[in-house]
């Protein structure tokens, strides 16, 4: 295992930098897409005639995307979009890297979709109409209150995502992309090691996985902020008989 | 239903409640709701549970859109038609505080008037910082809301609320989720802001705040105002049976 580690490094240094690529990428900006839509589907229903119709037929769609894509495998979806672009363009295949970007990305989106509305509707009720109460909009409460709560919120499950990411790009092989599981299977071809080859790059991925979920649970604690706060102009008499009560909460 | 006693200074009305009604589905919650509140007034809401207090408060708000009659807003046309427009003059505080859970006791306080008002950063800390010192809070500026006890947060909630510059302060419930200790607190905060001459609307059970600040009552049962007058005449010499009754349970 060493031995092949040692002639090796390089691609397999390749395959993780690509793996983690992809992972990165698709993770972030499924984020994004799981954003928008969250917040489009949890968009207040219009009064006017139109307004609603074209809300609900947007519903209606995004509601297709993420059943389709929570639905199906993602080797599955890799295969047809690679080859269906093939198909539309008389055989000019897409750009490899770019492919395995884009279906991980649409992918988590769909996941990440349903995470964040789950977040954006866990958040309390009182804490938008506090908003409302002193004149925000529906965007402005979004944006500043509901939001930062619902992401906050959601952390674990997206870091869940980031995980499952690293793990499922593997599938990505079937379309030629480089990533660790793609240089594991040409390493074989070369070496006829099968179990070590392989018990190497499972010890990788573990590290992988490992690493970054310990790197998120730092995160969260980070954005927890700290657990005391500092009480100002603590000489004035009653500000000491306040500090007092809070000790004693 | 008995006569208005009007306030010994010159009366000038801020906001007028017109027969308002609300229904929700089959349920009728309010029926020909009218009053009307003048500048400087503290009117106190009492009445049973499910009588319908909360939901006036959240049509005067327009939480609620009312489904008959209407809120008419003195000297402010446009703010009846725009919800956003009528709550920066009418602010509301919340029987759960309803503080934003993500921001500082500062933050929660300059919010408000940073997006909603436009002010710049330092001014809009500067009136936070005020009436945060109003209310005895302003050394846990840096504090968020789950560090603070019920009663600290109520106080937090109405500075916030006056940092928007209300010209009438509707108050749900403020104390009835505080521990019994911390009550009194918010109520002389409470009693201050009555002094300086904010207008307020109080949904209490608190009778001796309603006795003691308020410059009218108005009793509540049904939906419908069983009664309203001066704290004297609806507590010492209330004229309708169902007013009786339940002073008598309270
Ligand atoms: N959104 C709603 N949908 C349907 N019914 C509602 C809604 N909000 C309130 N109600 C009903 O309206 C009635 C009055 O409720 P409201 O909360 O205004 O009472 P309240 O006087 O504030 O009572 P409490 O003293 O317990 O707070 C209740 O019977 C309640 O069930
Ligand atoms: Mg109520």
């Amino acid at each position: 295992m060493i031995a092949i580690l040692q002639e090796y490094i390089v691609d397999i240094l390749i395959g993780v930098g690509y793996t983690m690529l992809v992972a990165v990428i698709g993770t972030v900006v499924g984020l994004a897409i799981g954003v928008l839509i969250g917040v489009y589907r949890t968009l207040p229903c219009p009064r006017n005639k139109a307004a609603k119709f074209f809300k609900r037929a947007g519903d209606w769609v995004l509601g297709a995307y993420v059943e389709i894509f929570r639905g199906t495998p993602m080797m599955v979806q890799a295969m047809v979009i690679y080859w269906g672009f093939a198909l539309l363009n008389n055989g000019q295949t897409l750009n490899v890297t770019f492919s395995g970007l884009f279906i991980v990305s649409i992918n988590t989106g769909a996941y990440m979709a349903e995470i964040v509305r789950g977040g954006i509707i866990s958040v309390d009720r009182g804490q938008t109409e506090g908003a409302h109460a002193l004149g925000l909009s529906h965007t402005q409460t979004m944006f500043n209150v509901v939001l930062p709560q619902a992401l906050r919120n959601i952390l674990p499950s997206v870091s869940n995502e980031f995980v499952i990411n690293i793990k499922d790009t593997s599938v990505l092989n079937v379309i030629g992309f480089t990533e660790l599981f793609f240089v594991a299977k040409d390493i074989v071809t070369q070496t006829y090691q099968t179990f070590r080859t392989y018990l190497l790059v499972a010890i990788v991925y573990f590290i992988l996985t490992f690493g970054i979920s310990m790197l998120l649970r730092l995160c969260e604690r980070k954005m927890d902020g700290k657990q005391n706060f500092k009480l100002l102009g603590s000489q004035n008499l009653d500000a000491q008989s306040y500090a007092l009560e809070a000790q004693n909460d | 239903m008995t006569d208005i006693t009007a306030p010994a200074t010159a009366s000038q009305p801020v906001l007028c409640v017109q027969h308002l009604g609300k229904t929700f589905g089959e349920h009728t919650v309010l029926k020909d709701i009218d009053f009307t509140v003048n500048k400087g007034d503290v009117i106190c809401i009492i009445g049973p549970s499910g009588s319908g207090k909360s939901t006036l408060l959240r049509c005067v708000n327009l939480f609620e859109r009312p489904t008959s009659g209407k809120i008419v807003f003195c000297g402010d046309d446009n703010a009846c038609q725009n919800p956003r427009l009528l709550r920066q003059r009418v602010g509301m505080v919340f029987q759960n505080f309803n503080l934003f859970n993500n921001l500082n006791v500062l933050h929660n306080c300059t919010l408000g008037p940073r997006k909603v008002l436009k002010m710049g950063k330092t001014e809009a800390e500067t009136l936070a910082k005020k009436y945060l010192a109003a209310v005895g809070m302003d050394s846990y500026l840096n504090a968020k809301p789950k560090q603070l006890s019920g009663g600290q947060k109520q106080r937090v909630a109405i500075a916030r609320a006056l940092c928007m510059g209300p010209q009438v302060l509707l108050f749900d419930e403020p104390t009835s989720a505080l521990d019994p200790e911390m009550v009194g607190e918010v109520l002389s905060v409470m009693s201050d802001l009555a002094q300086q001459g904010l207008t307020m609307l109080v949904v209490t059970h608190e009778m001796n705040f309603a006795r003691n600040v308020a410059n009218r009552v108005i009793f509540m049962d049904d939906g419908v105002i069983v009664e309203q007058g001066t704290p004297q005449q609806i507590f010492d010499a209330p004229q309708q049976q169902r007013t009786k009754d339940f002073l008598s349970r309270s």
